[in-house]
């Protein structure tokens, strides 16, 4: 990797500071995991990175409360896995952990990192957006607040300003929702996926009452797929409502061709999958 | 303008210091400065689990940990599992079972495996399958690895009890 300085500040504050708005060679580090990747592909090269390890520790916590669950941005996706609070308030949360990446990534991997770096391919955005998860901002000025389907702009890009941090995210309770994450990997069984799909049903036997899906990583960004929900809302499950929401997902999704996958062929996994989460979560299963 | 750091930290039971640059990840740390070699980097991307390093009692890719990082740190590598001149019962396993052929990959197994054994200390095939997805072994031993990981979980109850 190209050298690059590193600075250790010991509080949110302090780390917002050493950010730039108009440097792009600054930014922060969380776990780390995915941005070594793009520094050794030489992708990214920073002059600066600002570790935001050393932070205070109440950015690495997990709080659950009436409303649900507030997980600090530095926890690591372990501690997510792990935790008893996330296993009641998020059920669907915990299954989507076994099968992100692996053990070792997990242990450094940060919710705040798989949030902030825009990547269409990781597992959790999806599936917290289909939650209806909201974002603490923490900028220069203070702070805001931003559902998370309003986060991502395009292929790796976010609405964060680039001396904007997230602090928190707010996890709404699952309740007696039903969760599945499902997704296609064409490579090894942890590798990033061709295609994930995230649901999030209110239901009342067979029949949805209202519905949340979210697309990622056969597309440009973890989108909401507001058309297939508009299918499936008032609606009992069967095979032919299944199919016209996976038809409505994929006129709206702006798939990407990549190593894992060409358009075609996502289009393809998009349209079938979108019934098989459904499915999933009625049932209970899928991660 | 990178500055080289001093960092102190607890390597194998005995604490330790090395000057390091901001870019330098825990790898090329344990290699040029300690000349230890069971943590390689392989894939570069943390998904073959050749540079498995457990740093705080976690495993982690060395290959995608910053050097920095483990200032203050409990870091442990594969060489410290035979300290006491003894193998491992993990490490018994492996040869027992035959559990590797050229034996590249399998410092980063055998770290693994002792980590889920920690965990699971009677891990079902699944549980086995499921912890040890990021570890890739080119010979293809993986069925004499998971004979091996049964082994290592009998021969350590064994030792408990004994």
């Amino acid at each position: 990797m190209i050298p690059f300085e590193l600075a250790e500040p010991t509080s949110l504050a302090a780390a917002v500071k050493l950010l730039d708005p108009d440097d792009e060679t600054v930014r922060p580090i969380a776990g780390g995991t995915a941005l070594m990747l793009m520094m050794k592909a030489g992708v990214f090269r920073p002059q600066k990175l600002v570790s935001l390890r050393k932070i205070e520790a109440k950015y690495s916590g997990i709080a659950a409360s009436g409303d649900g669950l507030r997980i600090g941005a530095m926890t690591t996706l372990n501690a997510v896995e792990r935790s008893a609070d996330v296993k009641k308030h998020a059920p669907v949360v915990t299954r989507t952990m076994r099968t992100l990446s692996n053990v070792r990534v997990r242990n450094v991997a940060t919710v705040g990192g798989a949030l902030a770096h825009g990547d269409p391919h990781m597992d959790l955005p999806p599936v917290l957006m289909a939650l209806g998860a909201t974002l603490t901002i923490v900028g220069p000025k203070g702070e805001r607040k931003l559902p998370l389907e309003e986060l991502f702009t395009g292929y790796y890009e976010t609405v964060l300003d680039k001396n904007e941090l997230i602090s928190e995210v707010h996890v709404p309770s699952q309740g007696a929702k039903k969760g599945a994450y499902m997704k296609v990997t064409t490579g090894s069984a942890d590798d990033w996926p061709a295609l994930g799909v995230a649901v999030v049903l209110d239901a009342d036997g067979g029949a949805i009452k209202s519905a949340r899906v979210v697309g990622s990583a056969a597309t440009t960004k973890a989108t909401r797929l507001k058309a297939a929900e508009t299918v499936l809302n008032g609606k009992t499950v069967d095979d032919k409502l299944l199919k016209a929401a996976g038809d409505a997902a994929i006129e709206e999704s702006e798939f990407i061709a990549d190593v894992r996958g060409s358009m075609p062929y996502k289009r393809e996994l998009m349209r079938v999958y979108v019934g098989r989460a459904v499915r999933a979560a009625m049932q209970g299963t899928g991660a | 303008m990178t500055a080289t750091r001093t960092i102190t930290f607890t390597l194998n039971g005995a604490p330790v210091s090395a000057d390091v640059k901001p870019h330098h990840n825990l790898v090329e740390l344990l290699q040029t400065h300690f000349g230890l070699t069971g943590a390689r980097e392989t894939c570069g991307q943390g998904l073959c689990g050749c540079c498995t390093v457990i740093v705080n009692g976690r495993s982690v890719s060395g290959c995608l940990y910053l050097a920095s990082f483990v200032d203050g740190a409990d870091v442990r590598t594969v060489e410290a599992l035979d300290g006491a001149g003894k193998l491992s019962p993990v490490q018994e396993a492996f040869i027992e079972a035959s559990a590797f052929q050229c034996g590249y990959c399998t410092p980063g197994f055998i770290l693994m495996v002792t980590q889920l054994l920690d965990e699971h200390p009677d891990p079902d095939e699944e549980q086995i399958k499921h912890y040890l997805t990021g570890n890739l072994c080119r010979c293809a031993t993986y069925p004499e690895v998971m004979d091996a990981v049964k082994l290592a979980a009998r021969k350590r109850k064994a030792a408990a009890s004994a």
